[in-house]
């Protein structure tokens, strides 16, 4: 062993990103075998059923796509506050919190059938997102609190608050077991696009484009890279390291905002628990595994939509839906693997002389 | 003679922060040694399934203890593995055990939702009807006193012991300790092996004492309250026990508020202790003015360079 020395690649391939998610998806399906042949399943029966019913058909496509807006905005979001440096675990209860604001704002004000009303509504589930993150951003920013833990546990307190609220002034009478707010309108739906496909995919297209633009293309994005990256840089440069990591909190948190914005408006029509089924922790995987690259967010947010939509509809021959979560983990477990080999080298020890 | 409600409210206290302050205590082993495990959430569920079934299936608590603990410790070794091996990013390893750690205790525990468990860990000295403070202490189960033992024992290990003091200075100064000839990889990966074997100790506690039957997402955010602990305790074991006692008041507090005469929602009530630990979080940080005490080199993969 000591005659081998590890020695870090001065260049990585430029798509080592990439091989590395192909490589730990690959891993991945073979754990998930594993998996299925412990519980006497045929994994190529299994996998092939998920296939079939996650992208077969227009209407199974379709639905895959609808699941893979929120991993989409979300793990947008999460990368937008990834160039300061920072983590946002709380996309799940900012999910929850864009419904939220969504309704709270739906409520208040009289309903009108125009693009515009609907347009008001998503900007309010976007701010609800920002709302759910201005705690932990603010302390960050003030005073250093591990930001963390701090929008991890705001999943939870939104949660609680949202059963709160359908269990209390928001409940529907109608809804008896399954306690949820009113339906609402009609009017205020997403148009299909074709199929079941919402055009909230459309707006996760545009979004996609924005996020690119922001941390990729636009001043701002290169003074948060700035900012996250060496705070005496920063202070040379004359930026405010503060200032760029308080707004990336809030676009950012925005953003998941907005996918529970279009999941109410899309799918659920209806403020319930069922808003997010852990999208804002499988958007962290969605985010991390691309190396919080937009694009790459985009493509792999859509295969995780059809694998959770896969996972979904295995439950029907006695195969738990946990596969497909299990499938997404080990992906990002692979890929680190694989990332090692990229970035490291294993060379024989030379004696010296 | 002492009131009856706050015999069962420091009961309670006790339950909760044994439960709260064994996985904060290993996470602390973990972390002195620079290594930051975000997973703790999912090896407290891997422990406490893995240890559920392990008590319906053989109907022995010891060899259900045993497996609980030794399957969160196996299930910590990939972020050993990945983060001290391979030297990936901790916080996303971490992350990414949690979510694994649930939805793998997910799959695994389904067959055992709603099973009612046969045995249960009593308390050693049985105490009918306990109404002193003395016999509130006497009457909890094993794993209490286990967590006793560990705090001291952690304490004395970490401050007095060759391997405690290099435990510290690895997470200190990773330069420094490799150039000592510290064993830096060994000791990290033993460090995270032994903080999820304490989370699987907190996670049989949960299924086995606590609550006791398995059932999906009970864990309940207590892993990552666990590790807002281990700031409050500012990496020493006395004091993260102290701040155990505190969050587990507050967590048996509230569903007793009632009882006291304060009307509010029990579904507000559920989200008081994450409300709190954000608070305190807050102030703590505020009020240590940034600096926590936290091991220096922590989440900072080492990496000899080419010599």
């Amino acid at each position: 062993m000591n005659n081998y020395i590890l020695s870090k690649k001065l260049f990585r391939n430029e798509l080592s990103t990439f091989y590395s998610f192909l490589i730990g998806f690959i891993i991945a399906l073979f754990v998930g075998s594993l998996i299925l042949l412990i519980q006497d399943k045929n994994p190529i029966d299994v996998f092939s059923l998920m296939l079939k019913l996650s992208v077969g058909s227009i209407n199974s496509l379709s639905n895959s796509l609808n699941k893979a807006i929120p991993l989409i905005l979300a793990g947008l979001g999460i990368s937008i506050i990834n160039s300061v440096r920072l983590w946002n675990i709380g996309a799940e209860g900012q999910i929850f919190m864009g419904a939220l604001a969504l309704n709270f704002f739906y409520i208040n004000t009289s309903i009108q059938n125009s693009a515009l009303y609907i347009f008001l509504l998503l900007t309010a589930s976007f701010i609800g997102g920002s709302i759910c993150i201005l705690i932990p951003a603010l302390t960050k920013v003030l005073f250093g609190v591990n930001e963390i833990i701090t929008t991890l546990l705001t999943n939870y307190i939104v949660f609680g608050l949202t059963i709160y609220l359908i269990n209390g002034v928001w409940k529907d009478p109608a809804s008896l077991n399954f306690p949820a707010a009113a339906y609402v309108s009609e009017l205020v739906y997403l148009p299909i696009i074709v199929g079941k496909l919402s055009s909230g995919f459309l707006i996760c297209i545009i979004f996609t484009l924005l996020a690119f633009y922001i941390k990729d293309k636009s001043v701002f994005g290169y003074e948060m890279r700035i900012a996250g990256g060496s705070e005496l840089t920063a202070i040379y440069a004359g930026i405010s390291a503060k200032q760029k990591a308080f707004l990336a909190m809030l676009i950012g948190g925005g953003f998941a905002g907005l996918a529970g914005g279009i999941e109410l408006l899309s799918q659920t029509h209806r403020v319930s628990t069922g808003i997010s089924q852990g999208f804002g922790y499988t958007a962290i995987i969605v985010a991390a595994i691309t190396g919080m690259r937009p694009l790459g967010i985009f493509l792999v947010g859509c295969l995780f939509g059809a694998l959770t939509i896969g996972g979904s509809v295995i439950q029907t021959i006695g195969v738990s839906s946990y596969i497909a979560e299990i499938i997404q983990a080990t992906t990002l477990f692979g890929a680190l693997v694989a990332q090692f080999f990229f970035s490291y080298e294993i060379k024989k020890k030379v004696e010296n002389g | 003679m002492v009131d009856i409600q706050f015999i069962g409210l420091l009961n309670a206290t006790l339950q909760a922060a044994t439960l709260l302050f064994i996985a904060a205590l290993g996470e602390l082993i973990t972390e002195k040694s620079g290594i930051l495990n975000l997973g703790v959430e999912g090896m407290i569920s891997i422990g406490a399934v893995s240890g559920f079934i392990a008590a319906i299936n053989t109907g022995s608590l010891f060899f259900a203890i045993i497996i609980g603990v030794l399957s969160a410790s196996v299930f910590a070794s990939i972020h050993a593995f990945v983060t001290v091996v391979l030297k990936q990013d901790q916080t996303v390893s971490g992350l990414i055990l949690t979510i694994l750690g649930l939805s793998l205790s997910s799959l695994i525990g389904k067959k055992y939702v709603g099973k009612k468990l046969d045995v249960k860990l009593e308390s050693i000295v049985n105490i009918a009807e306990p109404d002193s403070i003395l016999d509130i202490f006497l009457s909890q189960n094993i794993i209490f006193y286990l967590g006793i033992l560990l705090m001291v024992a952690t304490a004395y290990v970490l401050k007095r012991t060759m391997f405690g003091r290099r435990l510290e200075a690895i997470g200190e100064d990773l330069k420094s300790s490799d150039s000592m000839g510290l064993k830096i990889a060994k000791t990290q990966f033993i460090a995270t092996c032994v903080g999820g074997a304490f989370a699987g100790l907190s996670g049989v506690y949960l299924t086995l004492s606590y609550v006791p039957y398995w059932t999906d997402g009970m864990t309940a955010g207590r892993g990552w309250i666990a590790l807002a602990l281990v700031i409050f305790g500012g990496w020493k074991p006395y004091r993260t026990a102290f701040g155990a006692l505190l969050f587990g008041f507050l967590e048996a507090l509230g569903p007793r508020l009632q009882t006291y005469g304060f009307e509010m929602s029990p579904y507000i009530v559920k989200i008081t202790p994450y409300i709190i630990t954000i608070l305190v979080l807050i102030l703590l940080t505020i009020f240590k003015n940034g600096d926590t005490g936290a091991p220096r080199n922590i989440g900072i993969p080492f990496f000899r360079e080419n010599r």
